[in-house]
């Protein structure tokens, strides 16, 4: 007796009382925020935004400078280039053809 | 809502286009089919079927907005329904990624001898993931940051910023495309070059094809927000669009560290 009254105050004091059960149709899920803590945000993550696009824009730039490697063919190996059937539009994929 | 209406539900019409759906999407698969066994009139098919699936998904969707912004029907309890409808769709996303990666992993965790014992098989040289895949997962990383300053300029009922910051995700969208583009062009392997062409193109391109309907969604967000749709209260098409660009962004990480980082070295 005694432990289920324990138990039992346990739960609703977890649960912060009855009073504070709200109804499914008043439930908030974006935020419970007030409009200024919101536009505080809204600013924070524009910083982060700019930086993130600037960082970006500099790795962009450095691996776009550095071009691509041309590597030289690989052996015919039986699992490389792989054709069971024709394609219904031609011999190639869309990736395909190298000429480059 | 109309005046004599005493509970806060939405009972709806009748409607259309669950069938012209359905019907839609038989055409597409039959056609596809049919199509890519070289079948007479497949291609016919197949482009009537998506032509179908288009259409109904913008007159849905149309009818959806004309219910839920300018008849007001979508109430709080309304609201309900499609948040629980997008998180399942993007547990079933999840699944369906899931197995993508199970592809790759069961393939790489232990090669066949066929293709010589080892992961990268024999032959296929890969891509560096410190050079463009690293870059194509910071920008929607950014993109992410974007889409979080557009939420919470919402909820500051900072119209014009939000409007800003969306056009700051969509253009980091279509970047990360334009730089994916180029990685499969460039990329010295293809789709038919073993099990890691295969698991690579699948995973990579199903991210792809997510990462275009994601910016689809935002473009549509920032349109809608652009004419004052979304408001401080009401904003769940917004919230949608925000929480499958956030998992578009989580499956993209994955796909770096396991099929780019992991599988390439």
């Amino acid at each position: 007796m005694a432990t289920a009254m324990f138990r039992s105050s346990i739960r609703s004091a977890l649960r912060g009382g009855a009073s504070r059960v709200t109804p499914a149709s008043k439930r908030t899920f974006a935020s419970h925020a007030s409009v200024e803590e919101e536009a505080r945000e809204a600013a924070k993550w524009e910083k982060i935004t700019y930086v993130a696009i600037i960082t970006s824009t500099i790795l962009a730039v450095v691996n776009l400078a550095k071009g691509h490697s041309h590597s030289e063919e690989p052996p015919a190996y039986p699992y490389l280039h792989i054709r069971n059937k024709e394609f219904p539009w031609g011999p190639d994929g869309l990736f395909e053809s190298k000429h480059h | 809502m109309i005046e004599s209406q005493r509970h806060s539900y939405h009972l709806v019409d009748p409607s259309p286009w669950p069938i012209s759906g359905s019907l839609g999407a038989l055409a597409t698969t039959v056609g596809g089919v049919m199509y890519m066994h070289s079948f007479q009139g497949g291609a016919t098919l197949l482009s009537l079927g998506l032509i179908f699936l288009l259409y109904t998904m913008f007159v849905w969707w149309r009818d959806v907005l004309r219910e839920s912004t300018f008849e007001g029907h979508h109430t709080k309890v309304v609201q309900l329904g499609p948040r629980y409808g997008f998180i399942l769709f993007i547990v079933s996303e999840v699944m369906f990624f899931f197995a993508l990666f199970r592809a790759s992993s069961h393939s790489s965790l232990a090669p066949t001898v066929e293709i010589g014992g080892i992961w990268p098989p024999k032959g296929i040289a890969v891509l560096d993931p410190w050079e463009i895949p690293f870059l194509n997962t910071l920008i929607p990383l950014s993109s992410g940051a974007a889409v979080t300053w557009a939420h919470h300029a919402i909820l500051a009922g900072k119209e014009k910023r939000a409007v800003y910051a969306l056009v700051a995700t969509v253009s980091l969208a279509l970047v990360f495309t334009g730089f994916q583009g180029m990685e499969y062009y460039q990329a010295p392997f293809t789709i038919s070059d073993s099990i890691y062409g295969s698991t690579f193109f699948l995973a990579t391109g199903f991210h792809g094809f997510h990462v275009i309907i994601g910016t689809i969604f935002s473009i549509i967000c920032g349109i809608r927000q652009y004419l004052g749709h979304l408001t401080k209260e009401h904003h769940v098409g917004f919230e949608a669009a925000a929480w499958y660009w956030h998992f578009v962004d989580v499956v993209r990480l994955f796909l770096f560290v396991s099929i780019y980082w992991w599988g390439g070295i």
